[in-house]
């Protein structure tokens, strides 16, 4: 037993927490929970709890259902939607096979061996996503229109507004969970709303992704509305997109940052950037892994669909933030693909092995962008050596089924299963005869 | 007879000297003989030279010594007769042993007064008891540990301040301003700046001690000693190199606690002569002046510009040459990772992320320098995670990891003179000493000290270890490093290596006091502790293990059963109890066997445990012992033949399918007395061995049983000899597929004589000739452990013989050759399957040459012509020119290497069939990434192409004429008809998956069902498989292995064989 694991044994003591909530995440990315009572927490420190994996999406193979949660002490909260009296506790979970090996199907598991691969290089990756997200009305049925909870833009402040509470509300909870929000304001979008977390590490970041989707939806209901971090809900509104901002640090140094260099940019910096431009296309089936998030990719705006770097444009794929003087710890690139949906354990750990790849091989940068990518024909596009995101998640698929770089990040045990299961989806959607079809057709043909 | 004076010749040779000519020689340096000028001098020196080292160069440094006026003074006045003896002893002994403390000398000669000094009882004498706790357990080598005068840590510590001008009584100490100058701010007038007056001051408290090391009646006694005066003096210039380097800063350092924890030797108070000095900071705000407490940040920072400065002082080149280097790679996150670190952050990376060898090395840390109460927190916080280690997730493989490290990396030119690495060096001793102490001081903290003697003592003294074994072993630790201390002080160099040249050996038995033996006696005496270290490994930590009734005297230990369990699961045992009844059992009782096995078992029990099923392989053992026990040949082999002994173990506890063997041919073991009995005994000594065994048979059913059994022995044969690494995968399936022929060419022999029998025919009235003809695996040589011999029967009717005899015959003869090879029966079978033949189970079993042409002639498709590629004559009529298999091999040739290749149609007709074939042959709930046969990459994948490119290409590219899968890859390869880098794929692909199917009947035992061409999901299953291909890593690492090896193939495979993309 050590430190760690007392000192949460003492904290549900005194606390008088009545359950703790193991989490951890499937392949997909949903969050998945079973609770156990404090007398069993001991047990689960030193041995884990015992579960059957093979209902939960891409954690085992059938043959070999035993499978086991063992928590992660350094992740654990209270939870403070189930009140102060009685209390829930939560901690994540890494996965293991019975043998105590750590699972090839866990997703966290990805991201630390991803983590440690950087780690010896002696880098240490941070991540600071900004999270986007629509709050509707409640529906009465599933095919009622979407009607979002106000009218308002980016940056508006609305008086009595309904969304301000809802953040007020969602910030505190989140901070009282120990997850520091950086920035929040409405969005384009009607009901359309932006959350930033403050840069961590990307372990803890993706942890706190999962926390964050869970207290945006609990908060919404205890308002009478609901969450989605669907890419793109309505077709002629802005998509939810998971802008987010990476950096390497090399012991306390932030790696990205040479001052006097061109954007302040270091040779490691320009690499991973490299990297990142690369292999953008083949790690797209993970960063927007749903059919629905290609209608974001391609539906205009700033949406990122052509692979290309600039400095503050806003519609590059990647974009280096400007540089604020004296603060080269915060020197960053954006990666504007990856959305809210995403499995963050994932793709940050397919993000990081190709920015890694970028500095390992030394790509070599390419000029960046200056223009608005979006008002180029085609032909000066491919003209200047732009190539596009995959346009749909079949196009997705096939470019990773060709892709070492995203099997040897993933293991080829979940590379296998996301690739299995995203075919099915893609097989699944293509036979949908869809509403714009038949109002195109039906009377027409 | 009147005594003659011996003359100066005879009086040096008397002396040592070596070369007689050059020491008269400089014996008559008008410097030296200056020095002599009072009477008795000369004698006197003469009787101290004779117990120096090396008296040659003792004289040498003399010498140059005389040289100096001042020096040849001081030296006169050491050899006057009414002068100590022991200080001249000293000397010489220091100038004979050491050429570099020699030189020292030669330039401070003002050194001479403190050799001459008397013994200086230190006043604060070290607690020797402490260090040297040892002393009381081995007394068998008793005598006098020799003058005790080292000076205590505190004292030690108080000089080298004093030299950098820092008050030693000082909370923190600050040496002297840099700009103060000598004789102001330091002492030593001869030093520049204070790192010189530190490294000046460490050199002579180093000749002190040299001196009394080397002037000790018992250097081995001594051992302990000058390694605790050692780590000291490093622990004190580590102080006062503290003291300067805060000098060095503004503030000195304020509001910053450093502590430096000494790891490795330095923690273990037993420090070299010369070695790196391995460290560890810790780092802590403390209070500044005014009373308010410095940010961590800043502590941080100034803490790593003190710990930069420290480690300058001490190495960085100056005046002055350096003491040693300093290496802080212990560290957390080794040489990555931040110089300096709080408590807090030590910890937390010791809670995540540590490896099970950085406790192990924690065991030996110990606060040396800086603020000794935090270093003092920081070993009380550390010491849990050490103690906790044994039970992290994978200690066992971590443990015996660490302990290959240990023996591989010596390179091959050193193996031989490597004193501190190495099989029997003494890494080997402590690597011993440490693993026990994490096993067992988790329940006993009276056994952790980091000290290797104190610690290998309270093992004896805890029962742990046997008294006498950990005795002994005490005994070759001392003898080593003492050894190392000497070859390090001659040069003053980090070496671990003994010298090869006979006067470096010389110098080095008479520092020993091994003057008798010499060169030879210290040779003998190195390699017969290294011997004994390597087989003591094995009787301190297993011997314990044997119940107290199977121990050889009353002085022997045994465990109690809860120390017993701890070190059997400790190695890898997964049912220590069931271990202790298998031992038990071998071990008890009065027979000639149980008393061999009391000897050989601990060695044994240490062998099995480096395979991947101790417990199987334990329990194997025991079985074949009682069937074979009484056998006189077979424990004598075990007990004589290391190497047959080491085989044995890794055979039985890597693989079932040899531990049956094993089991079931005893005097198969045999083979391992020397690994000839392991090579394969090649095609024409196994047909004649057919033909003699046919001979003396009568009866069919009893010739093809033993037929089989021949085949079995040949079977054990080759995977002992694939297991223990000595046949690589490709002859081992060769020297399969050659069983597999004779003993159809036998089974065709003894079927046609039942036929002529059921026929009422006689002896060489034979109505057709007969032929097999060997296809897939078995064609190509590429059989495994549970291959089928697939084939096809062709027969040719003698002149003149009736067509339906001759039919009837040929079919009666291949019915029974398959029943008699396939049978239930005693001995294994050798299903053989005919499916490929003409029409397959439709057509008839037995066909003519002719009928053969005319089907082919109508039918032939493209499978035929693809199955056809495989095929060899193997059984029957098959030698020569004109024999039945050179005229079915005229008839096939054309179908399988078409002339042309292929035209479309065939070509789209092989790829549907092999479409099918992928959506139907996988058994039901096959993953097909993990089916090693008809899985995406498996094999299949690899021979389709293969063959696909041979029906295409071989009519123009002769070398694709092979029935063997990777010559056809190769040569397809040369044609250029394949990328090199494709096919490389294809082939790695192939030979692993074949390997890995040979690997999992090897380990299950299991030569049928769905599991044997299978990757294993269990990883118990994986983990086995992986140790028997042994170049693999972990079963984990072999699952991704395989999976992204056939992924890989399978992209090729698309490519080239259905031609997409």
């Amino acid at each position: 037993m050590d430190r760690q694991q007392e000192f949460v044994l003492r904290t549900v003591e005194e606390r008088d927490i009545r359950f703790i909530r193991l989490w951890f995440t499937d392949v997909l990315g949903v969050l998945k929970s079973v609770a156990v009572a404090p007398a069993e927490l001991e047990q689960a420190f030193t041995e884990g709890i015992g579960f059957d994996g093979s209902s939960i999406e891409g954690l085992t193979r059938v043959y070999e259902a035993d499978m086991i949660a063992k928590p992660d002490p350094t992740t654990f909260q209270v939870l403070p939607w189930r009140g102060d009296r009685h209390g829930t506790g939560r901690m994540f979970c890494d996965i293991l096979t019975p043998d105590g090996e750590p699972s090839l199907a866990d997703s966290r598991n990805v991201l630390k061996r991803a983590l440690a691969k950087a780690s010896d290089r002696g880098f240490t990756f941070y991540t600071h996503p900004e999270v986007e997200f629509y709050l509707f009305n409640q529906l009465a049925a599933p095919e009622d229109p979407l009607v979002p909870v106000d009218n308002g833009g980016y940056f508006d402040h609305l008086a009595r507004g309904s969304t301000h509470d809802f953040r007020r509300a969602a910030i505190t909870m989140l901070e009282s969970m120990g997850i520091s929000v950086e920035f929040s304001h409405h969005e384009a979008g009607p009901g359309q709303n932006e959350i930033d977390l403050r840069y961590a590490d990307a372990l803890t970041t993706a942890d706190n992704l999962m926390t964050f989707r869970t207290v945006v939806k609990e908060v919404a209901l205890e308002q009478g509305v609901f969450a989605s971090f669907m890419p793109k809900p309505m077709a002629d509104q802005p998509g939810s997109g998971m802008h987010t901002h990476l950096s390497l640090f090399e012991d306390d140094q932030n790696a990205f940052h040479e001052p006097g260099a061109q954007f302040e940019l270091s040779k490691t910096a320009r690499q991973f950037i490299a990297g990142l431009l690369v292999h953008a296309a083949e790690i797209t089936a993970v960063t927007n892994q749903y059919v629905n998030s290609y209608k974001r990719l391609w539906g205009g705006a700033e949406a990122p669909s052509y692979i290309c770097w600039g400095h503050n444009n806003r519609s590059a794929l990647v974009r280096v933030p400007m540089y604020k003087p004296g603060k080269g710890n915060s020197a960053r690139v954006e990666y504007r693909a990856l959305d809210s949906a995403a499995n963050p354990y994932l793709a940050f750990a397919v993000l990081l092995a190709a920015g890694l790849k970028g500095i390992e091989d030394g790509y070599e940068l390419p000029e960046a962008t200056g223009d608005d990518v979006w008002e180029l024909t085609d032909r000066e596009r491919r003209a200047l050596g732009i190539a596009p995101l995959p346009q749909s998640l079949d196009e997705a698929i096939e470019l990773m089924e060709r892709s070492e770089l995203v099997a040897e990040t993933l293991g080829e045990h979940v590379y296998d299963f996301v690739l299995r299961n995203k075919r099915q989806e893609w097989d699944a959607y293509r036979a949908q005869v869809t509403p714009y079809e038949l109002r195109r057709f039906l009377q027409n043909l | 007879m009147t005594a003659r004076p011996p003359t100066l010749t005879g009086r040096l040779l008397h002396a040592g000297f070596a070369d007689l000519t050059r020491s008269a020689s400089l014996w008559s340096d008008p410097g030296l003989q200056e020095a002599f000028a009072s009477p008795g001098r000369e004698d006197a020196l003469l009787g101290a030279v004779a117990g120096c080292a090396d008296p040659d160069l003792a004289l040498l440094q003399l010498v140059r010594l005389a040289e100096n006026p001042e020096a040849r003074t001081r030296l006169g006045e050491l050899l006057d007769e009414d002068a100590p003896p022991r200080a001249r002893t000293r000397l010489l002994a220091v100038l004979g042993a050491s050429s570099a403390l020699g030189d020292e000398v030669v330039r401070r000669p003002e050194l001479l007064d403190l050799l001459a000094a008397p013994d200086g009882a230190a006043a604060d004498a070290p607690d020797l008891e402490d260090v040297d706790g040892a002393d009381d357990e081995d007394g068998e080598d008793g005598g006098d540990p020799g003058p005790r005068t080292v000076a205590g840590p505190a004292e030690v510590r108080a000089a080298l301040l004093r030299a950098v001008g820092a008050d030693p009584a000082a909370e923190v100490p600050v040496a002297a301003d840099p700009d103060a100058g000598p004789g102001v701010g330091w002492p030593d007038a001869g030093a520049a700046t204070t790192t010189d007056a530190l490294r000046r001051a460490y050199r002579a408290r180093l000749l002190a001690l040299a001196a009394d090391d080397l002037t000790a009646s018992e250097p081995l006694m001594r051992m302990p000693v000058v390694g605790a005066a050692l780590a000291d003096l490093a622990a004190a210039a580590l102080d006062a190199a503290l003291a300067v380097a805060r000098a060095e800063l503004d503030d000195h350092g304020a509001g910053v606690r450093l502590a430096v924890v000494g790891m490795g030797k330095t923690g273990g108070r037993e420090l070299n002569y010369v070695s790196d000095v391995d460290v560890v900071y810790v780092c802590e705000p403390g209070a500044l002046p005014g009373g308010s407490v410095l940010d961590e940040p800043t502590a941080l920072a100034t803490g790593t510009r003190l710990a930069t400065g420290l480690q300058r002082v001490c190495s960085a080149a100056s005046a002055e040459p350096a003491l040693w280097p300093v290496d802080a790679a212990l560290r957390p996150e080794g040489a990555q990772g931040p110089l300096v670190r709080t408590l807090a952050s030590h910890l937390a990376y010791y809670e995540r992320w540590a490896q099970t060898w950085e406790f192990q090395a924690l065991l030996k840390a110990r606060p040396v320098a800086g603020d000794a109460d935090l270093g003092r927190d920081y070993r009380a916080a550390v010491d849990p995670f050490i103690w906790s280690a044994v039970h992290r997730e994978h200690f066992v493989e971590d443990a015996r990891a660490m302990r290959r490290r240990v023996e591989q990396h010596v390179p091959a030119a050193e193996a031989d003179r490597q004193i501190k690495l190495g099989k029997g060096g003494l890494r080997d001793v402590e690597f011993t000493v440490q693993l026990l102490q994490l096993v067992h001081g988790r329940a006993d903290p009276k056994i952790r000290s980091p000290h290797t003697l104190a610690a290998l003592a309270a093992l004896a003294a805890g029962g742990y270890v046997g008294r006498e074994h950990a005795a002994r072993m005490a005994v070759c630790y001392r003898f080593l490093r003492a050894l190392e201390h000497r070859v390090q002080l001659f040069r003053l160099r980090r070496t671990h290596l003994l010298p090869t040249a006979e006067e470096d050996l010389r110098r080095l038995a008479r520092s020993l006091g091994m003057r008798a033996e010499g060169a030879t006696g210290l040779l003998e005496r190195w390699r017969a502790t290294r011997r004994e270290v390597r087989a003591l490994h094995e009787e301190v930590f297993y011997r314990p293990l044997l119940p107290a009734s199977a121990q050889l005297s009353d002085a022997e230990l045994s465990l109690s059963p809860d120390v017993a369990r701890e070190r059997f699961a400790a190695v890898g045992y997964r049912d220590p109890d069931g271990a202790m009844r298998h031992v038990t059992a071998l071990t008890s009782g009065t027979s000639r066997r149980a008393a061999l096995q009391r000897q050989l078992l601990p060695v044994l029990l240490g062998w099995f445990a480096e395979g991947a099923d101790p417990d199987a392989g334990l329990l194997a053992f025991r079985k074949l012992s009682e069937t074979l026990g009484a056998t006189p040949w077979y424990l004598r082999l075990l007990r004589d033949s290391e190497n047959a002994a080491y085989h044995l173990t890794r055979l039985l506890a890597s693989s079932t399918y040899l531990a049956e063997a094993l089991a079931r041919s005893p005097e198969s073991v045999r083979w391992l007395a020397d690994t000839s009995g392991l090579e394969p005994r090649g095609p024409e000594r196994l047909a004649a061995e057919v033909d003699a065994l046919l001979t003396r048979a009568d009866e069919p059913k009893a010739a093809a049983q033993r037929l089989r059994a021949l085949r079995r022995r040949e079977l054990a044969r080759t995977g002992a000899a694939e297991v223990l690494g000595l046949l690589p995968p490709v002859d081992a399936a060769a020297a399969i597929s050659d069983a597999a022929d004779v003993v159809l060419a036998g089974g065709l022999r003894v079927a046609e004589h039942a036929a002529r029998v059921e026929l009422g025919l006689g002896a060489g009235e034979n109505p057709t000739r007969m032929l097999v003809v060997a296809m897939g695996r078995l064609g190509g040589r590429e059989m495994g452990y549970g291959s089928d011999a697939d084939v096809m029967f062709v027969h040719e009717p003698v002149p003149g013989a009736e067509p339906q005899v001759a039919q009837d015959f040929a079919t009666r003869a291949a019915t029974r050759l398959r029943a008699l090879l396939s049978e239930v029966g005693p001995e294994p079978t050798l299903p053989v399957d005919a499916d490929l033949r003409p029409e397959g189970r439709q057509g008839p079993l037995v066909r003519t040459l002719e009928s053969y042409a005319e089907y082919y002639g109508r039918w032939s498709s493209v499978w035929e012509s693809q199955a056809l590629l495989r095929a060899r004559p193997v059984a029957g009529d098959v030698g020569g020119d004109g024999s039945l298999g050179s005229q079915f091999e005229v008839l096939v040739d054309p179908l399988r290497w078409p002339a042309g290749g292929l035209d479309d149609a065939p070509l789209r007709e092989v790829r549907r069939i092999k479409a099918r074939v992928e959506a139907e042959r996988l058994p039901r709930g096959a993953d097909p990434a993990r089916h090693l046969k008809l899985g995406r990459g498996g094999v299949s994948d690899v021979e389709w192409t293969a063959q696909l490119l041979q029906l295409q290409h071989a009519a123009e590219v002769p070398g694709l004429r092979t029935t063997g899968t990777v010559a056809a890859l190769d040569a397809a390869t040369v044609a250029g008809l394949l990328d090199a880098e494709d096919a490389a794929q294809l082939r790695d692909a192939w030979v692993l998956a074949s390997r890995l199917r040979s690997a999992v009947v090897l380990w299950s035992g299991r030569t049928t069902g769905a599991q044997t061409d299978r990757l294993p999901h269990d990883s118990r299953d994986l983990t086995g498989v992986a140790a028997l291909l042994g170049d693999v890593g972990t079963g984990g690492e072999l699952e991704e292995l395989y999976l992204r090896t056939a992924r890989r193939a399978r992209a090729v495979m698309e490519r080239v064989f259905y031609g997409e993309d």
